[in-house]
């Protein structure tokens, strides 16, 4: 398993905000979290790289072999930001304004000592032309700059990658655009997928299992075509009836 | 005679164009305008409302121009429904509402929040002590205010959950006025509007009704546009072309995205008639063949 996670609880100032008994996301398998706002989903993803300040964690949660409760900073950096990366909504904002993406993509490798990691296979992977190096953040689509970030996960030899709400800032069309970079990559790389999402009918076309979580609490979880075609909690059957 | 029209209106900030003579009639039932980031729909509908003057064409309210209507009248016509930031963060919503009723029917607060399907207890709170769609919900309130014919709402459902933009959906289709909606959602085009202008690159590619658009699409950037929205427990989304390419400035502005371009694509294409709507695109027929 790349991401296992048991009786996870995440708790700010006392209260509740998280409560996953049970996630596994084996490799080229794509899970996603699906609920509205403030449901705990997001929590849960950044929990899962220990990226939850302030907050009191309980439980068990091992990405790519890691004890993520328990590692030391430097263990968790090895995972960090390149074998688990870390895709976020607004990619433009995660990206730092005043370097040019090919810096960062360098700076990134640096880091991480992986220099020697090919990064033209990685924007090759992404679609992307080697030209978008030379370009700050700005200067970029926010197709691209989601893709560009795809692209540094796998130049870092991502494994798993953690993505919250990849796609609900883009536009319909760019959005299959990044789905489809996003299937490839698991078919091809046999990458690990966990992916945030409101959006039940895009998560229906590309997750194996589903959670759906309400209020911090999963109250629905198995492979994704029994919970959507025929969901047994009220709440699941709320989400898909609220569906346009 | 429609309440509201554009006749070959160009819009643009400085001297560049984003908007290219673009006609279109506000009919009734809803009309959609339908469009990726930066396809110039919001530049339209600043210009519906008066925001922004054309720098050739004219907008038409009634049987005059804009520019030479009597604002008064046009502003408790024409309501803008915006997202809920627009509200003032520090004013108690009642008031926001008030703001917009005349001085001796400010008692009407209750009502109209009741019409909206809001408690008028909530009068009293402040933006950020109510959820997103209780503050779309406000917004759409204080447009109701001024007795409007016609609305025109900007993404009104973009940033809310699912279940609660279809109970602002459900308020919207129930509301007993003409509606301008601009959106990226198909879907909620599909609810709300009975006619549909797709835009790309400033210019009107297809204008129909909006079921048969989205049934069998005649250019090929509504039906990718369509092929791209994820169906529940349907394909994958399908990515037609890359969608990075800029639009052309000359000949049709799709060609350089668009599987089907041919030489002749180099020629702009004009709005035809094919099939039931207006579509501007060479191969408009091939597109409803395949």
């Amino acid at each position: 398993m790349m991401i296992s996670v048991r009786d996870l609880q995440v708790r700010y100032a006392g209260r509740l905000v998280a409560d996953v008994p049970e996630l596994d996301v084996g490799a080229g398998e794509c899970v996603a979290i699906v609920g509205e706002s403030g449901s705990g989903k997001s929590t849960t993803l950044l929990s899962l790289l220990g990226l939850t300040e302030n907050a009191e964690i309980s439980g068990r949660v091992r990405v790519c072999g890691v004890d993520v409760l328990t590692a030391s900073p430097k263990a968790l950096r090895e995972i960090r930001g390149a074998r688990a990366a870390l895709v976020m909504q607004s990619p433009q904002a995660a990206l730092s304004p005043a370097t040019r993406l090919g810096t960062l993509m360098r700076r990134a490798l640096k880091l991480h000592g992986r220099q020697g990691n090919d990064v033209d296979a990685a924007l090759e992977a992404v679609v992307l032309d080697r030209e978008i190096l030379r370009r700050y953040p700005h200067e970029v689509s926010g197709g691209q700059a989601q893709r560009f970030a795809i692209a540094l996960a796998i130049a870092l030899g991502a494994e798993v990658i953690l993505a919250d709400e990849p796609t609900s800032a883009l536009d319909v069309t760019v959005q299959a655009e990044v789905v489809g970079v996003l299937r490839r990559l698991r078919a091809e790389r046999d990458l690990a997928l966990l992916l945030v999402s409101h959006d039940l009918a895009l998560v229906s076309t590309i997750a194996d299992r589903v959670l759906v979580m309400k209020d911090g609490a999963v109250v629905e979880s198995g492979p994704a075509a029994e919970v959507l075609a025929e969901p047994a909690h009220p709440y699941t059957r709320e989400l898909l009836e609220a569906l346009p | 005679m429609t309440m509201l029209r554009a006749e070959r209106v160009t819009l643009g900030y400085g001297r560049r164009p984003v908007v290219h003579e673009v006609s279109l009639d506000i009919t009734e039932g809803g009309v959609g305008l339908i469009g990726e980031s930066g396809s110039g729909k919001t530049t339209l509908a600043r210009a519906f409302l008066g925001l922004l003057s054309p720098m050739s064409g004219d907008i038409w309210y009634g049987d005059r121009p804009l520019r030479k209507a009597d604002l008064r009248a046009f502003r408790r016509d024409v309501q803008p429904v915006f997202q809920a930031e627009a509200l003032d963060p520090r004013m108690r919503v009642g008031r926001s509402v008030a703001e917009a009723l005349p001085r001796a029917a400010r008692s009407r607060v209750g009502e109209l929040l009741e019409q909206v399907g809001l408690d008028p207890a909530l009068a009293d709170r402040r933006p950020h002590q109510l959820s997103g769609g209780q503050r779309q919900r406000v917004v759409i309130a204080r447009a109701l205010a001024v007795g409007p014919r016609l609305l025109i709402l900007d993404e009104p459902t973009s940033a809310l959950d699912v279940t609660v933009q279809a109970r602002i959906l459900d308020l919207l289709a129930a509301l007993d006025t003409e509606r301008l909606l601009i959106t990226h959602n198909l879907a909620v085009v599909e609810r709300l509007c009975r006619t549909s202008h797709v835009l790309f690159a400033g210019r009107v590619v297809e204008s129909g009704p909006t079921a048969e658009l989205l049934a069998s699409p005649a250019h090929p950037y509504t039906r990718a546009l369509r092929d791209a929205v994820p169906k529940l427990g349907g394909p994958p989304p399908q990515a037609r072309g890359r969608t990075e390419a800029v639009p052309a400035a000359t000949g049709c502005p799709f060609r350089l995205r668009c599987p089907l371009a041919v030489p002749q694509c180099e020629q702009a294409p004009a709005l035809r008639d094919v099939d039931g709507r207006r579509v501007a695109c060479h191969r408009a027929e091939d597109v409803l063949s395949s």
